[in-house]
């Protein structure tokens, strides 16, 4: 499909011109609004619309029911109704999310490069708004489900942060239940482990746990809580509840990590350990979403007050004139 | 003879990305010389500014290359995307020992897995591809049991690719996958379909999950 040429249509008939694509998925494109840069539109591929258009076409009408001024804001929520030329239902538009991704600021060979100056004070505050956008969509019944960094977006020179591709979360609309299909097994909870995703009924429980890595990964620039020197994959050591950085702390990856690890506070370590050891098999022993907004704001507090340093400890960083060449020097 | 400043030790230690190793085995026998193998330097050099330009895929893939023209020659060892500094031109001569460059590679995916496990590090399933334009001239057959066996409990991704007359019975035979027919010298398509891949694959969040791979069709040909 060649973006120039393209001509949706909204539920009035009126023709819209597509721009730029930006991004091409799993299950359609989004494209630029030629004419209002803080709209994007999600084109669904053909083959998916021919295939589950009716259940996704219900499901967007469902979610466009639970819409509000709020919401729209923080996450990128289905709006408009957008068809072809022929008037077929193709998918919908919404705004588009301003910022760059959560994995960039995750990650620490890259965040400096995305998030200039960035220390424990900005994460902090990126992390609490985004627990206050998934509080905000849990009081509306809606949970996220597939918990991923890459649709999370944050503004590097202030503390927003916009939620995208949530045309997948569970929700329930006058007693009709959209379940969340899709997933990952490295950010999904032991008891929605080895089951097709379209059959889970996610919780606030397991939403906490999936939040947990999120605000691990944060906090500790990329390494996933379930890394472990001489172990597993991750999954089989969430499956396990292998914390390396429980009581012991044993196996814990090299480098860094501890150094991090050991930089916050006793508190918010606990609700780690306790969320990724015990509370991998008992979701009731997971800290809540409450619990880590309210820690996370008291660390926020202590951070300003200098009673933690802000600074993070970071590697040295990727060193492309001294490593490995395909050239012989 | 090459030497390499290596530093992958640090590397797993700094650099918090879930790994996607990528082994190329290269048929660089002289069928290969004149445009052949002047359109596989340009594509593997492509591939390589292809993973560059993408940062989260030049964290997380990990290129090693073999050659087998007349010898097998490890041209690259594994080395971290963003860490690769400069592509050496291969030369196309003698014959086509792939089963020997199949067999070091098994043993280099093997070692490289065995380091990520020791690090800590999260691993993607690994990939190997092989390119070649003939048959084997070596022994072979019991590499690609190996080779098929490893794909078969899902521990690696083979990607056989034969160009112009190679036989594709004997490349399919190291896969469970049958092997892809280049069409023509379509080198530099192939290599952007394979960073494109291994962008989705460094971008997924998923180390378990069968990532969807972008569409074939502008680089194979039946």
């Amino acid at each position: 499909m060649q973006a120039r040429s393209l001509v949706v249509m909204d539920a009035q008939g009126k023709e819209r011109r597509l721009g730029k694509r930006l991004e091409r998925g799993g299950e359609g494109q989004i494209f630029a609004l030629r004419d209002r840069h803080d709209v994007i539109v999600k084109w669904y591929h053909p083959e998916l619309l021919a295939k589950r258009g009716e259940e996704l076409h219900r499901k967007v009408e469902a979610m466009r029911t639970l819409r509000d001024s709020q919401m729209t804001r923080d996450v990128c929520w289905p709006l408009i109704r957008v068809y072809d030329q022929q008037r077929r239902w193709i998918g919908f538009a919404m705004y588009r999310a301003r910022g760059v991704r959560m994995s960039f600021l995750a990650h620490a060979l890259l965040y400096q490069r995305y998030f200039p100056g960035l220390d424990r004070r900005r994460t902090v505050s990126y992390l609490i708004r985004f627990i206050e956008i998934v509080q905000q969509l849990h009081e509306a019944g809606v949970c996220i489900g597939d918990y991923n960094l890459n649709n999370i977006f944050c503004v590097p020179t202030s503390d927003q942060v916009t939620l995208i591709d949530c045309d997948s979360y569970q929700l329930s609309v006058d007693g009709t239940f959209y379940p969340c299909p899709v997933g990952s097994p490295d950010m999904t909870p032991k008891e929605h482990q080895g089951v097709s995703f379209r059959h889970v009924m996610r919780s606030p429980r397991s939403e906490a746990f999936s939040l947990a890595i999120v605000l691990f990964k944060c906090l500790m620039l990329g390494r996933h809580p379930y890394d472990i020197v001489g172990g597993d994959d991750p999954v089989r050591n969430l499956r396990r509840g292998n914390f390396a950085y429980g009581r012991g702390a044993r196996h814990v990856p090299q480098g860094v990590w501890y150094e991090l690890w050991s930089e916050l506070p006793e508190t918010l370590r606990d609700m780690f350990v306790t969320t990724f050891t015990v509370g991998a098999d008992a979701p009731g022993q997971r800290v809540t979403l409450p619990q880590w907004h309210a820690a996370l704001c008291d660390y926020r507090e202590a951070l300003a007050a200098g009673q933690y340093s802000a600074r993070l400890a970071t590697p040295k960083g990727p060193r492309r004139t001294q490593t490995g060449a395909l050239h012989a020097r | 003879m090459a030497t390499y400043q290596l530093n992958a030790d640090r590397d797993l230690i700094e650099n918090p990305s879930p790994r996607c190793a990528c082994m190329l085995v290269l048929d660089t026998s002289a069928s290969m010389f004149g445009a052949p193998i002047r359109e596989l330097n340009a594509g593997v050099q492509a591939f390589i500014s292809a993973i560059q330009e993408d940062d989260m895929a030049a964290c997380s893939v990990e290129l090693g290359v073999i050659t087998a023209g007349g010898k097998v020659t490890e041209q690259l060892p594994f080395t971290t995307g963003m860490n690769i500094s400069q592509s050496r031109q291969f030369i196309a001569s003698g014959l086509t020992p792939l089963g020997e460059a199949m067999e070091l590679a098994l043993d280099r995916l093997e070692e490289r897995t065995e380091s990520y496990r020791k690090a800590g590090v999260a691993y993607y399933q690994p990939w190997l591809v092989v390119i070649s334009d003939g048959v084997p001239t070596d022994q072979w057959q019991h590499v690609s049991v190996r080779a098929r066996t490893l794909a078969q409990q899902r521990k690696l991704v083979v990607m056989p690719v034969g160009v112009e007359e190679a036989d594709l019975e004997a490349l399919s035979a190291f896969s469970t996958r049958p092997a892809k027919r280049l069409d023509g010298l379509k080198f530099r398509e192939f290599f952007l379909w394979l960073s494109a891949s291994m962008s989705r694959v460094s971008a997924s969040s998923s180390t378990t999950d069968q990532v969807k791979l972008p569409p074939t069709d502008s680089w194979d040909s039946i």
